[in-house]
């Protein structure tokens, strides 16, 4: 049985998942959630696949309400989390009755929390992805009195008036303490900076309010480009530190235009792409210099605690009667008794 | 027509999720990256998500989970191999005829060309009219047409202050190259007109009716024209 999610309280959300990512061939940016790694935890507690529609919501509160029972997880940014005006908890499968209302608030240490609901959320898709894309304006951002259609409901498999959690699944949560630290790559173009390349690892950076989901921007001591002349446009990827003015550094994140013309002087770790997606404005940035062979095994290990998280889930919910992966055929979406 | 020829290629590391492929025969480098962008595409790889080839060069986007940057590079490398044997003919370019109002609220940096260029305006919209462009890449923001620029005598500098927001259908200049913005978006081009169609149509896929080696030709309109051909959109016209 499917219902709406009646967004009373849009504050800053939308409904998005892991990206575009036929988007570059056309000149588009991939976009979708910026910390991956929870938009990721929060579909695998949902019992969805991991690139399922969930919300993302963006450091103001977030209130919604439901018409039907729901099975939802909330990962990300530290919050408080309320649903029927009972406090929940992150990183666990929260169930939800119909008419109860979901409180997100308090976004605190991080800046982006999730929220997944089991079966996923209705949302139109471009290039096969819901993403939403501000520079050509698609994609369902979320405002107040908005209805996001949910796809299936789950009676209620925690009995509300025991206040214990149903599940203890506990998956690793991101580190929120600063300073941050961020790993990256040599960037193809670091020579172009010579011997002021080093000084993005000599002291803290700090994170720029005039950040969004397409760059952040961050002061501190600037390496210089040696090399002068123009840069004929070139593909560039998420991730790319670039240096364009003397008054900051630019980090590309997922809604960066797919080319430009600066040379590139490192690339963020995919795994440190999700620490910059909670950083906030003000936040203190420590750059660490890593090899591509090291990040992409940091990532692989990540993943495989994710594929454990899928698996343990996957045995609770069959356990359960609850369909553990969501897919097209209703017959799926076995409603779970109390 | 013969299909086009293949230059060696340097890979280098451009992340932990992607490769910078950079061609570096003399005259082959657009058609190589181009060209092995579609053979990617076409070889429709686990874990490889994506390939932004440009002038000289292709982003490779992919997922180490799935892929490893070694197998990649192998892969990349039997690609060239392949289209050097391959002796299929280039697709015939389509043609497209854009209608441009130059100057005035439609082109605001045409005054300012014209001076760094030491001309008129009137002849850099004939210069800008005179040539016949090659789309070499689509590009930021949304599937912009990247283009070689008009036979200017200088390049042309960006804008000290990037625009906040250049509209949809702005034809702009800067370097040595040339393009159309399909979508509202900041920029840093200098804007010498605009075009009154529409290039972006999400209701469509592709998204922009062009796509690399597509040939576009510009001509004048007057302002009067603009309100007319509003909302229409980009056709080939063969």
């Amino acid at each position: 049985m499917s219902g709406v999610l009646q967004v009373r309280r849009a504050g800053n959300s939308q409904v998005t998942d892991l990206g575009r990512f036929r988007g570059p061939r056309f000149g588009l940016p991939v976009n979708g959630a910026l910390d991956q790694w929870s938009a990721r935890a929060a579909n695998i507690l949902a019992g969805n696949d991991d690139d399922a529609a969930l919300v993302e919501i963006t450091a103001l509160d977030f209130t919604a309400a439901t018409t039907s029972d729901l099975l939802i997880a909330v990962t990300g940014s530290p919050a408080t989390v309320r649903v029927g005006g009972r406090p929940v908890r992150q990183w666990e499968p929260v169930s939800v009755r119909a008419g109860e209302t979901i409180r997100v608030t308090g976004i605190t240490g991080g800046l982006r929390t999730y929220l997944a609901v089991h079966g996923s959320l209705g949302a139109p898709r471009l290039l096969g992805s819901c993403a939403p894309d501000t520079v050509i304006g698609f994609g369902l951002r979320l405002a107040d009195g908005h209805e996001v259609a949910t796809l299936a409901s789950v009676r209620p498999i925690r009995q509300p008036y025991f206040d214990l959690p149903l599940f203890r699944l506990g998956p690793r949560r991101p580190d929120f303490t600063a300073p941050r630290t961020v790993c990256v790559t040599d960037g193809p173009d670091v020579d172009e900076f010579g011997d002021s390349a080093h000084l993005l690892f000599e002291a803290p950076y700090v994170v720029s309010a005039r950040s969004n989901h397409i760059g952040l921007r961050l002061g501190g001591e600037l390496p210089e480009r040696q090399s002068s002349g123009e840069v004929l446009s070139r593909g560039v990827p998420v991730g790319a530190v670039e240096v364009p003015s003397r008054d900051e550094l630019l980090v590309l994140h997922r809604g960066r235009g797919v080319t430009a013309g600066y040379p590139v002087l490192a690339v963020v770790t995919s795994l440190s792409l999700d620490t910059l997606a909670q950083a906030r404005p003000g936040d203190a940035v420590i750059f660490r210099k890593t090899g591509t062979a090291e990040a992409a095994a940091a990532l692989r290990a990540a993943r495989a605690e994710l594929d454990t998280l899928r698996r343990t889930v996957n045995t609770v919910f069959s356990a359960l009667g609850v369909a553990a992966r969501a897919d097209n055929d209703p017959a799926a979406h076995v409603a779970a008794g109390a | 027509m013969g299909s086009s020829p293949v230059a060696p290629v340097l890979v280098h590391e451009s992340g932990d999720s992607a490769l910078r492929v950079v061609a570096t025969g003399p005259d082959a480098a657009w058609s190589t990256v181009h060209r092995l962008a579609d053979w990617l595409d076409a070889a429709g790889a686990d874990g490889v998500h994506g390939v932004v080839p440009t002038y000289d060069s292709l982003l490779v986007e992919f997922d180490p989970t799935l892929i490893s940057a070694r197998q990649l590079r192998a892969f990349l490398q039997l690609g060239v191999r392949q289209l050097a044997n391959d002796a299929t003919p280039d697709r015939a370019p389509r043609e497209f005829d854009v209608p441009v109002v130059y100057g005035g609220s439609y082109g605001p940096d045409l005054a300012a060309v014209a001076q760094i260029q030491g001309l008129d305006p009137e002849d850099v919209i004939n210069l800008h009219c005179a040539k016949t462009y090659v789309i070499r890449c689509l590009g930021a923001p949304a599937g912009s047409p990247m283009m070689d620029g008009p036979d200017f005598p200088v390049p042309v500098p960006r804008l000290k202050d990037p625009r906040l927001s250049v509209p949809a259908g702005a034809v702009a200049v800067a370097g040595r190259q040339a393009v159309i913005a399909p979508a509202t978006a900041p920029g840093g081009w200098q804007v010498i007109g605009q075009t009154p169609l529409s290039l972006l149509d999400l209701a469509r896929e592709p998204l922009v009716p062009y796509a690399p080696g597509d040939i576009i030709r510009f001509h004048r309109v007057a302002e009067s024209a603009f309100d007319m051909l509003s909302g229409r959109s980009l056709a080939a016209s063969r």
